[in-house]
């Protein structure tokens, strides 16, 4: 790995809120005024590079990831040296100016591979941990931070802290919905190399012509892509499907090369989903080392998934999972490149 | 280049009682509250409210007869008509209005209008609209190209293509 570089791992913010009037309106903090959005973005020192909505939700493509407005829940996903935790106070004040009473927070991410170049206080996951736990309120009382581990230390961790204050909350845990994180390094050349621009295709944008080359539109054929290319390499893209988002963010540069890729989903869709998906992903970036994230389904669920990866040549190396208030479940399992002597030999089923 | 067919407009639950005098009474009153209050906040000054009228290059329809007129009279000549499809509380379709008033001045000879898919439905679901902003881009009553999403570098490169009439 370089001394140092882009750092491609993000920070994950994900905000619930529920109605403290009792009218609602179905905008929600789709609300929130264009330029208050830029003003915490600025906060977070990212700005919006494109943007699209349907009836669900606003989609936003970031300078460094992805933004997702709900009615009731924001995502807020940033990379390099953002300092996202500051989004939280302005988006409770704004939430609760529309009549929206925060209710959960979920805060994620892998291990950074320059942690020494993060601001304040993203430099360690107790300073993030305390910084979240001053400025959440206190209503929001069942919390709990952990790391999931990997056995071997090359692997990045897995950090997680929840706070919840409902009793119930049907669309957290329950209902069935989830929420896959997939982080990937050693992007194969091949693959990385097609995140670098190479000329303009006549009639077709740059970042469309990654989007083609590379087949992320075939992740989910459904989906409505908003892609971006950045200069001098790198590429972003979220999808649009009804509620469901997805989301992609590459950094190919040789030595820090990163990618990652999210969606959310349900288990009440098609039994091969998440299987289709991540063997999807996995094809798409050749990555020699893949951790993948699953908050709110249980393990008899994953275990579904199988072998899929190992077809692609990508063995289990650890698994760690465990409960947290207001998300449920997170099973967090990392996957390396085999070997070619563990593909001859039937490879490695550690499931 | 081959048109895009419309589909049937899915996904997209527009509700027309939004757009009321009495909602956007009572929009400009939150937005007037809100922008004191995250004043204090960032510590800055008072809070301009952001002007969304603009330039009068864009011409906005209210009416489906207003519309057709236009959409019939524009078919018989050659000349580019960019159809904007937005929504009063779209925030991507914010962050394009800059983008499209200044294409609009700096292309004079191009038609820019603009249609609120609530207020006509009806031609955004014709247009097989699914997210917003979207935007059309006619010749001779035909579309040739179709931007969706508020991609800035895209929707201009489209239009200087396609902006002499041929």
């Amino acid at each position: 790995m370089a001394a140092s570089g882009f750092e491609g791992f993000e920070k994950r913010l994900e905000l619930r809120f529920s109605w403290h009037y009792p009218a609602r309106d179905w905008l929600g903090l789709r609300r929130i005024e264009f330029h208050h959005l830029e003003r915490v973005l600025a906060l977070v020192q990212c700005t919006v590079v494109s943007a699209v909505g349907n009836g669900f939700f606003d989609a936003y493509v970031l300078s460094e990831s992805s933004m997702f407005v709900y009615p009731t829940r924001v995502i807020i996903k940033t990379c390099g040296t953002t300092q996202l935790l500051r989004s939280v106070c302005p988006f409770i004040l704004l939430a609760a100016d529309l009549g929206l009473t925060i209710c959960s927070c979920r805060y994620t991410r892998g291990s950074f591979m320059f942690p020494e170049l993060q601001p304040f206080p993203h430099g360690s996951f107790k300073d993030e941990v305390s910084y979240l736990e001053d400025r959440l309120p206190a209503a929001l009382s069942d919390r709990k931070s952990s790391v999931l581990r990997s056995n071997n230390m090359a692997h990045h961790c897995w950090h997680v802290f929840t706070a919840t204050g409902c009793a119930r909350l049907g669309y957290v845990t329950g209902d069935g919905s989830y929420t896959i994180e997939v982080c990937m390094t050693e992007l194969d050349r091949a693959s990385a190399g097609r995140f670098y621009p190479t000329g303009i295709m006549e009639g077709c944008s740059i970042s469309k012509a990654m989007t083609r080359a590379t087949g992320i539109g075939d992740i989910n054929p459904r989906a409505l892509i908003c892609d971006f290319a950045f200069e001098p390499c790198g590429y972003s893209m979220n999808g649009i499907d009804g509620d469901r988002y997805s989301t992609i963010h590459v950094t190919p540069e040789e030595g820090f090369s990163y990618a990652s890729y999210e969606c959310n989903g349900s288990v009440h869709d098609a039994k091969d989903e998440i299987t289709w998906v991540l063997r999807k992903v996995a094809q798409v970036f050749g990555p020699g080392s893949m951790s993948v994230s699953i908050t709110g389904v249980s393990q008899e669920v994953w275990a579904r998934i199988g072998g899929s990866l190992e077809a692609l040549a990508l063995k289990c190396c650890d698994r760690s999972d465990d409960e947290f208030p207001g998300a449920g479940t997170v099973i967090f399992r990392t996957f390396t490149r085999m070997t070619r002597s563990e593909t001859t030999t039937g490879g490695y089923n550690g499931w | 280049m081959p048109v895009p067919v419309p589909v049937p407009m899915k996904g997209l639950h527009f509700r027309p009682e939004i757009i009321t005098p009495k909602a956007q009474g009572s929009k400009r009153e939150e937005r007037r509250r809100m922008g004191s209050f995250m004043s204090s906040f960032f510590g800055g000054g008072g809070e301009a409210d952001p002007d969304e009228e603009g330039s009068s290059h864009v011409q906005a329809f209210h009416s489906f007869a207003r519309w057709q007129l236009h959409l019939n009279s524009l078919s018989q000549t050659p000349q580019l008509m960019v159809v904007d499809f937005a929504a009063s509380w779209c925030g991507p379709c914010k962050l394009m209005e800059p983008t499209v008033h200044s294409l609009a001045s700096k292309f004079p000879g191009v038609s820019f209008a603009k249609i609120d898919v609530d207020e006509l439905s009806d031609v955004a679901r014709e247009f097989g609209v699914q997210a917003m902003p979207t935007f059309v881009l006619m010749k001779k009553g035909k579309e040739i190209a179709r931007v969706v999403g508020a991609k800035k570098q895209e929707l201009e490169s489209l239009v200087q293509r396609h902006h002499t009439a041929s």
